[in-house]
């Protein structure tokens, strides 16, 4: 009787150990610098209707470890979506649908992305052979590590050609086993990162709400560009540019 | 039956690549990515002394699985991701006696992502084996053995989550010293099979 007993309950105990071995290796967590701030009611303002003008947002320029990267109309669109919560413009659109019109008081947004990516390969690679070396039976105490950051530079031009930047800098660190890595993980941690960053630009540009009144400045001639590039020939180099434009104050 | 099931997704994959031809389908894989493939292989004999008699040979079937575990690394040629998981062989020797053999192996694989549908990539794998071929033969006289494999491969992407495979391995089994004789069996192993990325 007490044989069987004692082989039932070194059965549960094997069983609660591979449960807790299973369990623990499937844990995960992010990590995120500067913490997102619970709400987003400081970085509303006020005001009024008939003083707010259009933004118009430019493609984002992307990179990754200095590599450029395609660009993301997701990534636009957020934007849009958390400038739209400040109200503090009349309406939003993407350059692309909605290019600025000549004579009309309107804000162009640039947006700059730089992501910095550290998959910790040579950790990984080491621990992945201590992992194997040991049946697996490490993995659950065997942490690996994924670190995203990123650096925001918001550009808003207003129709007089005035310029305000603005900078933002967050980070983030995912802790994970073996067994519960996914590509959903890091996109969560991506996601958390990304916001955290907005949301700091969305709050310093709330400071600076009157700078885009309807009123703070007249309209002016905006800044005109003009590129004319000609086919290559013998003779010297055929490539002119010319810029005419009043001058800009950041 | 599994060579049947192979060739169909091969067709299969054969059939969706001029429909997406014009997308790009190079795959996007990414830390936590997963891949579960089966290759099937053929064990050619080495013996690589004069007391090595025994030409084992025989078919190897081999389900795996494995876990991505970093984005791609370096920026020239050998640009590459890490993966790591476990694979299970089996194995029919035909010759010199129709035996069988299975193990589980922990496996590290470096793939190389530089060009798009063609990833090159090396593996190595080793854990526990046990045959009823040993004893039978002057090699080996234990039962329970380990294997330790090394080897390289090519995956080919038909889809951005289907891809077949071709390599070579090299395969040693031996019982670590545990009981003797312990010469050891060596192995060539070309082999085939497909991968699934989720």
């Amino acid at each position: 009787m007490d044989i069987v007993a004692q082989t039932t309950s070194s059965h549960i105990l094997t069983v609660l150990v591979l449960i807790g071995a299973v369990s623990g290796g499937c844990n995960r967590s992010i990590d995120i610098l500067p913490p997102v701030p619970s709400g987003t009611e400081t970085a509303a303002a006020t005001i009024a209707s008939t003083e707010r003008v259009p933004l118009i947002l430019d493609q984002a320029r992307i990179s990754q470890n200095g590599a450029p990267q395609n660009p993301s109309t997701e990534l636009d669109r957020r934007l849009l979506g958390s400038l739209q919560s400040l109200n503090l413009f009349s309406h939003l659109s993407l350059a692309e649908t909605a290019p600025p019109v000549a004579d009309e008081k309107t804000i162009v947004a640039h947006l700059t992305i730089d992501d910095a990516v550290d998959s910790h390969p040579g950790e990984a690679a080491w621990k992945g052979v201590v992992i194997g070396t040991s049946m697996f039976l490490l993995a659950p105490v065997m942490e690996l590590h994924y670190d995203y950051g990123t650096h925001l530079t918001l550009e808003l031009e207003r129709w007089d050609g005035t310029v305000k930047t603005y900078r933002s800098e967050s980070s983030g660190t995912a802790r994970y086993n073996l067994f519960s890595a996914s590509p959903s993980m890091i996109t969560e941690l991506k996601g958390h990162v990304m916001e955290a960053g907005i949301t700091d630009l969305m709050h310093q540009l709330v400071k600076d709400a009157t700078f885009y009144n309807a009123s703070s400045a007249p309209v002016t001639e905006r800044t005109i560009h003009s590129v004319s590039v000609k086919a290559k020939r013998r003779g010297p180099a055929a490539l002119s540019v010319s810029i005419s434009a009043p001058v800009t104050s950041r | 039956m599994l060579l049947r099931a192979l060739w169909l997704s091969l067709i299969a994959g054969a059939m969706t690549t001029p429909a997406q031809a014009t997308e790009s389908i190079a795959p996007q894989i990414t830390v936590g990515t997963q891949e579960i493939g089966l290759s099937i292989g053929y064990l050619l004999p080495h013996r690589l002394t004069e007391d090595h008699t025994t030409k084992q040979q025989g078919v190897a079937l081999m389900p795996s699985w494995m876990m991505t575990v970093t984005d791609p690394v370096g920026d020239s040629w050998y640009r590459g991701q890490v993966s790591l998981g476990a694979e299970v062989v089996y194995i029919q020797f035909q010759e010199p006696f129709l035996t069988h053999g299975v193990g589980f192996t922990p496996k590290i694989k470096y793939t190389f992502v530089a060009h798009d549908r063609i990833r090159p990539y090396a593996e190595f794998a080793g854990g526990p084996f046990w045959t009823d071929l040993a004893g039978k033969i002057p090699e080996e006289s234990s039962q329970f053995n380990f294997i330790l494999t090394a080897g390289f491969g090519c995956s080919y992407f038909f889809t951005p989550k289907l891809a077949v495979n071709v390599g070579y391995r090299f395969h040693h089994i031996s019982n670590a010293g545990t009981q003797y004789p312990n010469l050891g069996l060596n192995s060539s192993m070309p082999f085939g099979g497909f991968l699934f990325y989720f």
